[in-house]
């Protein structure tokens, strides 16, 4: 409240205005065509007096004086500076900037000039963003940003993952993601966002660019400007829309029943056999193959849908002398590909508003509100497809005391599992009503026009999260049933408050240029849940799901948890350059947090950079237009790290004695103390533009440590782990972007990218330790010094047994009992028996190498544009097929059917139907670890635009018509239907379908 | 008069920039929701049982593959559950794969009870600071003292040399050494005299703190069973004997009703996992996973009961050794019966016409289907589904897991009087006919250690696995060398868990 209070004081304060009555300075602004340019700033040097030309290009400046310099400044025009003298009009044209060395570009808590940058920050813009079909915006970097990895999340309104050189923070705990910035507001996840809605996205790759941003940006940070209005701007108002339909690609092929029939009987498993029998038995012989049931049931098949996408932005942007504002709605809509009750709404509203109530004061306010319904997936169905028999049909009219629907019970055939997907499907429902709001307010002082303001910034970001899931009763068989009807339901609320003040003081002494900033943020988060179960309410209706209607309500289920955590921070900034020649560049953040036994953290950065294209040697070479060598070392942290514990914990636990439940305690006495995240990095870099702005290039490398890394470390003999600041983990890589645009005549431009990154990830250090274990126990994952964070350890296949002649000379199989058709390991160690000494790491699931290329053409009124990607170097472990060690009861892939070996020469790759059974000989190997490299088209647009034009005498609005298919191919070895697994650990991961829509877009 | 305005207004803004150091304070705030161990209140006597509550707590939670995984190898059960969890089954048969997951589970799981049993203990000790009642404390810590030994019992008895912690934290097992199994059974024996004089001299099932608590009787079973462990006959005749002159135990009259609802808290329990559904169709329930040993198929008198999984099949063996011996009583009780399996016994000349009473359906009326993964199951570990709690259907809710009963006590006391001990308090006859009666055969008089030995067979199979323990104690291999497996002494004990030997430097090199 005092503060609220001083801030009022001084806001009154500098409201005093200056005022000289002087002569009125007008003219017309126009580019080389002629044609007039609307929303130039045109402003007297010096001061904060100017004004912005109207829709005519005309602009007036009063109070203007002989001696004052006039600026004309337009983005993507040169800026040109005249002397008024005795002149009242001044009419200009400006010239086109191809090399946009004027470009501006948001760094953190403000604007920098491009050409003066000494970090490493692309940025997308809007028409970019566009062309991917997406609820979440993210998706739409796929492949635009070199060293940015974006792994696809196919289930609606699910955030892709998002990795910015590499992994440096154990994963695994939402702890990896980046920070987004959204208009000045911390968000972990921008799912609420309508991408229409974006002007730019803005990547701060290295430690340099983020470190402004102290113990939250180790993982990256992510700047993201909503769309604003321009001042002297008529109100346009923009519709843009889609439609289309996503259809599942390149689909797992599982083994038909024919394929089935013959694993299982190869099994050698007598109950196994009995199984197909009891099929045949219950549901005929095939009349194709009469060993064979006369069921074929494809799952994956029967559990897909086609399913529909769309989205529609209305917006009005505009303003005039003193005010400026955008406003808009969008809806957007998608369903999941699952055939379940799984789709994603959302509803947006936002407003934002500029006001320059004086010469010195501005005030502005930004409110986005977003409302969604997420009804999530099942995701263990798509596990549940993979493992389903295809001797199963998926109704069977047998099962008479099945309600409410007579689904088939694999139960009935033997099976231990009902296996039929369908259950979980239709009686199950995970609706989540999410409503996310920002709003800031803002208030601006020019202290010293042009060089020294103020702004204090009050943020509000609210997050409701109202979760119902249901579970319906149903009846399938004794063991396939579900008795209670429940309901469980979850509130959650987030409220993070942030208040900035930031002092900025621009100013030229000479040829010496600098820019201070220095500021202050307050944090307070805070997270409130509550959380109950009903059991049995009338399930009739949805109204009536409510614990209220239901007859118990567990005591064990009611469960609440809170939050609050603050943060103070102090930052500043120096940027500073001779000439534009030498640039020097500088941040500091002293970050204080609630979170650790640590309060206070401090992340410097420094950077540096010479413009060697402004030197004299290079004055005259006429195809380098600019180029710049930087360098920069930075240091940030990552407090998304949990809060340790600090101290042994106490848990109250319940039991029944005597038939009373009563309660206990346990007191944990694994603990640690745990710290934020450090991580250092060095990035070198060049920037170019070659040949008159046609070629432009970018280069990059970097060293990024991660200094106390927190990893999982097991505990032994009791299971599970505890977190601690254990290791050291380097990313370093090597990035380059490559543009190339180009005029071949008035009608015809194109344009062809193309961007490639390298990444290293290597656990340098585990403060003594030689290795840690993660993943399961038998599909082993390994951090060792020296290798890849969490790499696959297992052994190596040489192949198959062929036949006895090999296993009578192979003492390894004659001491294990093995026969032909079991899998061979390697003796790495050459001691003459294959045990856990003879484990290697077979592979990461980090890309090494990933590339994309684009390509854009224009002709006349037609756009034609193409992306493709790829990336290499990565493994998958595929789990799916693991499953197998422990029970034979589910289906296998086609691939692994086909190929088995089922007698000499049949395979040197897959082992005999029964090597797959034993548990004891399939231990983890490269067998299960795939390649996981792929590449994709991942997008191609064709649009005709329609330009002003009338027809039949009525006005046509600018009108631009898409036609996208996003994603419609990808090529790759893998045995799964989707290459993107997050964490390279393939159980059941949402397919990733393409996406076809027609699109719209009118401007009024 | 400009410049001046500007430097004023330029400290002010300053000033709010450095202002806001006054929220700082709110750093040191305390997190949400936790109960740290340091705020808890150890002057509040009343509450020094919440430890000892969540140990017990621990100790009935337990995870269903522990008590199969401890018991599979004897000959008189089968892996059963054919075609899953094949290195289950290959466990069954004496091959051993470290890398199997319930090994990990399992010696994690009792585990992690074992180090709960620590910190309770240091907690008690905590409250006993502050309170009047000292020994009321000491009790706790000795009933603590005496499930650490039932686990630690179990863990020695599968793995053989063991880790005996010295306190809850798990991290210091990575520079401590293996304790044998033959000094781990002289701790817990040790351990059990600690704590015999401070537990309260009744039955379990006559607590009315703990109900169904461990007792004086308790420790002295769990020291006989130590004893018995390293061949210490003459302790393990004075521990039963102390038992069974002074505990006032009986054998519960119905062997059948022993293994259901009225066998919860039965005077024939020393010791017992406790579970219930607190009588109420849905809702809060405690539970064992009894569906792992139930049949995979059937045809319940209450339509809608849920049935088992197909693992614990009563082997061959086991059925045929009790209709050599007539027995019906504990016959009827431990197995389950399908047509399947009755016809697997027919096919055999010499049990070509089976008792009339043999069918397919229990006498709670459930009829047991033919299934492909075991031609029978187990009977005590079934419940009847008439015994359910209407609206439950799980597979055994409410039942109530017994550890150690009095009949093993009794023939335990047999076992060591015949192996050389001595006791004035009951002969070995008295003791296996005690036993012998209530499964309705005719008395013995001189018994031998081998007829004590069958007595033990027919009594406890299925149960934890004694008869695996006992013939390998006894050396008698070509016992369990049944029905193609071979038995030889170095497959006595499993191999440590591959997961635990990447972790514990002591079990590096010792598999």
């Amino acid at each position: 409240m005092r503060l609220l209070f001083t801030n009022l004081i001084l806001l009154l304060f500098s409201l005093s205005v200056f005022a000289q009555n002087k002569s009125v300075l007008t003219g017309t602004v126009t580019d080389p065509t002629g044609a007039p340019l609307t929303g130039v700033t045109v402003f007297i040097k010096g001061t904060t007096s100017g004004t912005i030309t109207d829709i005519k290009g005309i602009y007036s400046l009063n109070n203007v004086s002989t001696e004052n310099v006039v600026v004309y400044s337009f983005m993507g025009y040169i800026t040109q500076e005249l002397q008024i003298n005795d002149q009242k009009i001044i009419n200009i044209q400006l010239e086109e900037d191809n090399l946009n060395l004027d470009e501006v570009v948001v760094v953190g808590y403000g604007k920098l000039h491009v050409k003066d940058l000494t970090s490493s920050i692309t940025t997308v813009k809007s028409e970019d963003l566009l062309k991917t079909p997406s609820g979440q915006a993210m998706q739409a970097l796929q492949g635009k940003v070199a060293g940015l990895q974006v792994v696809s999340a196919g289930a609606p309104g699910e955030s892709p993952t998002i990795r910015i050189r590499g992994i440096g923070s154990y994963p695994g705990r939402g702890n990896e993601n980046p920070l987004y910035v959204v208009d000045g507001v911390f968000f972990d996840n921008i799912d609420f966002l309508n991408t229409a809605d974006i002007a730019t996205i803005s990547v701060l790759k290295d430690a340099s660019a983020a470190a402004i941003y102290g113990v939250r940006a180790a993982n990256g940070v992510v700047l993201i400007e909503t769309k604003s209005g321009k001042p002297n701007q008529k109100a346009q108002i923009t519709y843009d829309g889609y439609y289309g339909y996503q259809v599942a690609q390149n689909v797992l092929k599982m083994a038909n029943a024919e394929q089935y029939t013959t694993m299982a009987l190869e099994s050698g498993s007598a109950a196994d056999a009995s199984f197909i029998l009891n099929a045949m038995q219950r549901y005929g012989r095939s009349r194709v193959n009469p060993n064979v049931p006369n069921v074929n049931t494809d799952w994956y098949d029967e559990i897909m849908r086609p399913a529909s996408i769309q989205n529609h932005s209305l917006s009005v942007s505009g303003g005039n002398d003193n005010t400026s504002y955008s406003l808009g709605t969008s809806y957007f809509a998608q369903e999941g590909i699952l055939d379940m009750k799984n789709e994603y709404e959302r509803f947006n509203l936002r407003s934002k508003i500029d006001y320059k109530a004086s010469n010195k004061v501005t005030v502005g306010g930004n409110m986005i509100f977003s409302n969604a319904t997420k009804y999530a997936p099942e995701s263990g169905a798509w596990n549940q497809a993979y493992f389903a028999v295809p001797i199963l049909p998926i109704y069977d009219d047998l099962n008479v005391n099945a309600t409410p629907t007579n689904y088939a019970n694999a139960q009935d055939l033997g099976y231990r599992g009902g296996q039929n997907p369908f259950p979980t499907l239709k009686f199950n429902e995970n609706k989540q009503k999410i409503r996310k709001l920002l709003a800031n307010f803002y208030v601006k002082l020019d202290l010293i026009p042009q060089k020294l303001s103020f702004k204090t910034t009050y943020n509000h970001n609210f997050t409701s999260i109202d979760q119902r899931n249901v579970r319906l009763p149903y009846f399938i068989g004794n063991d396939f049933q579900r008795v209670d009807a429940s309901v469980v339901k979850r509130a959650e609320t987030y409220s993070n408050q942030t208040w900035d003040n930031i002092l900025t003081y621009t100013d030229s002494f000479g040829d010496h240029n600098v820019v201070i900033m220095a500021g202050s943020s307050y944090r307070d988060q805070a997270f409130n849940m509550l959380t109950a179960t009903g059991l049995n309410f009338p399930t009739d209706q949805e109204q009536t799901y409510y614990i209220e209607q239901s007859e118990t309500v567990p005591s064990e289920d009611v469960h609440d948890d809170g939050l609050r955590q603050y943060g103070m921070s102090y930052f500043g900034r120096v940027s500073y350059n001779y000439k534009s020649k030498y640039l020097l560049y500088g941040t500091m953040r002293a970050d204080g947090s609630s979170k650790y036994q640590q309060k206070w953290g401090y992340f410097p950065t420094v950077g540096a950079g010479w413009v060697i294209s402004e030197e004299n040697f290079l004055k005259d070479v006429n195809i380098i237009d600019f180029l710049k060598l930087r360098a920069s070392w930075g240091r940030l942290g990552n407090d998304k790290i949990q809060a340790s514990d600090g101290a042994i914990t106490t848990q109250v636990v319940t039991t029944a004695i005597n038939d009373v439940l009563v309660s206990g305690t346990t007191t944990s006495s694994t603990f640690s103390s745990l710290k934020w995240e450090v991580t250092e990095e060095t990035n070198v870099g060049l920037t170019a533009k070659l040949l008159n702005g046609r070629l432009s290039l970018d280069a990059d490398y970097f060293l990024r440590d991660t200094k106390n890394a927190a990893i999982n470390v097991s505990i032994p003999s009791v299971g599970g782990s505890v977190l601690k600041n254990v290791g050291v983990i380097r990313n370093s890589g090597f990035e380059l972007a490559l543009n190339w645009n180009d005029n071949i005549s008035k009608d015809f431009s194109y344009s062809i990218g193309a961007n490639i990154s390298t990444l290293k990830n290597e656990v340098r250090n585990l403060f003594g330790q030689p290795h840690i274990d993660g993943g399961q126990a038998e599909f082993r994952q390994r951090s060792i010094v020296g290798e890849p964070l969490l790499a696959f350890y297992g052994r190596e296949v040489v192949g198959v047994y062929q036949n006895d002649a090999e296993i009578q000379a192979d003492p390894v199989a004659l001491e294990n009992g093995l026969v032909p058709g079991d899998l061979k390991y390697k003796d790495q160690n050459n001691d003459g028996k294959v045990d856990d000494d003879d484990r290697v790491v077979l592979g990461s699931y980090f890309p090494t190498f990933m590339y994309a290329f684009n390509l854009g053409l224009t002709y006349k009124n037609w756009e034609f544009s193409a992306n493709m990607l790829g990336q290499t170097g990565n493994k998958i472990l595929n789990r799916k097929r693991g499953e197998l060690i422990w029970t034979n009861d589910g289906n296998l892939d086609a691939d692994l059917a086909t190929n088995r070996w089922h007698g000499e020469g049949t395979s040197n790759k897959y082992p005999s139907s029964a090597g797959l059974r034993k548990g004891w000989n399939q231990k983890m190997s490269d067998y299960f670890v795939e390649d996981g490299s792929f590449f994709r088209i991942q997008n191609i647009q064709l649009a005709y635009n329609i330009r002003k034009k009338e027809w039949f005498g009525f006005p046509i609005p600018e009108t631009r018509i898409s036609l996208t298919a996003d994603r419609p191919l990808t090529v790759f070895k893998y045995n799964g239907f989707n290459p993107e697994v997050a964490n390279g650990v393939d159980t059941q991961t949402y397919p990733i379908p393409a996406v076809y829509t027609i699109g719209l877009n009118v401007k009024f | 008069m400009k410049k001046l305005k500007y430097s004023i207004q330029l400290i002010l803004y300053i000033a709010v920039i450095m202002f806001a150091t006054s929220c700082e304070d709110n750093l040191n705030d305390p997190a949400e929701n936790k109960s740290f161990t340091e705020g808890t209140d150890y002057t509040i006597s009343e509450d020094m049982d919440l430890p000892l509550l969540g140990l017990y707590a621990g100790f009935n939670d337990k995870g269903w593959p522990n008590n199969p995984l401890m018991a599979v190898r004897g000959d008189d059960v089968n892996a059963g559950g054919l075609g899953d969890q094949q290195d289950f089954a290959e466990t069954d048969k004496f091959n051993y794969n470290k890398d199997f997951w319930m090994y990990n589970a399992v010696w994690e799981d009792e585990y992690a009870d074992v180090f709960t049993s620590y910190s309770a203990i240091e907690q008690i000790q905590l409250y006993q600071e502050f309170t009047s009642n000292k020994a009321l404390g000491d009790q706790y810590i000795a009933e603590a003292k005496t499930i650490r030994a039932w686990l630690l019992f179990n863990l020695s008895r599968v793995w053989g040399g063991i880790f005996i912690p010295e306190n809850s934290d798990p991290s210091n097992l990575l520079v401590a050494s293996l304790t044998s199994k033959a000094d781990v059974m002289q701790f817990i024996s040790d351990q059990m005299d600690e704590a015999i004089p401070l537990l309260p001299d009744m039955r379990p099932n006559e607590r009315t703190d703990i109900p169904g608590g461990v007792t004086k009787y308790t420790a002295l079973a769990i020291k006989a069973l130590a004893n018995l462990e390293m061949e210490n006959y003459q302790k393990v005749a004075d521990a039963t004997s102390q038992i069974i002159s002074n505990g006032g135990f009986s054998l519960e009259p119905d062997f059948y009703e022993l293994f259901k609802i009225g066998g919860k808290l039965n005077s024939e329990n020393l010791l017992e996992m406790q579970y219930s559904d607190f009588g109420m169709g849905a809702g809060d329930n405690k539970s064992y996973l009894f569906a792992f040993f139930g049949p995979q198929g059937w045809t319940p008198k209450v339509t809608g009961a849920g049935d088992g999984w197909g693992f614990w099949e009563p082997s061959m063996k086991y059925i045929k050794f009790m209709l050599d011996r007539n027995e019906t009583v504990r016959l009827e009780t431990s197995v389950l019966f399908t047509d399947r399996g009755i016809a697997e016994i027919e096919k055999d000349p010499n049990y070509a016409t089976l008792p009339s009473w043999i069918s397919n359906t229990t006498r709670s009326g459930d009829q047991i289907n033919d299934y492909a993964r075991a031609m029978f199951a187990s009977g005590k570990h079934y419940l009847p589904s008439d015994e359910l709690t209407p609206g439950r259907t799980d597979y055994g809710t409410n039942k109530n897991f017994t550890c150690i009963r009095y009949a093993e006590i009794l023939l335990m006391h047999a076992e060591a009087l015949t192996q050389g001990a001595s006791s004035s308090v009951m002969s070995a006859d008295d003791a296996v006919n005690e036993v012998r009666a209530r499964a309705g055969l005719a008395p013995l008089t001189g018994v031998t250690n081998e007829q004590v030995m069958d007595e033990k067979f027919a009594e406890l199979a299925m149960e934890w696995g004694t008869r695996f323990y006992d013939m390998v104690r006894l050396g008698k291999y070509d016992e369990l060398s049944y029905e193609g497996r071979t038995f030889s002494a170095d497959l006595t004990y499993l191999p440590y868990p591959q997961n635990q030997v990447d972790l514990l430097p002591a079990l590096q090199g010792n598999n």
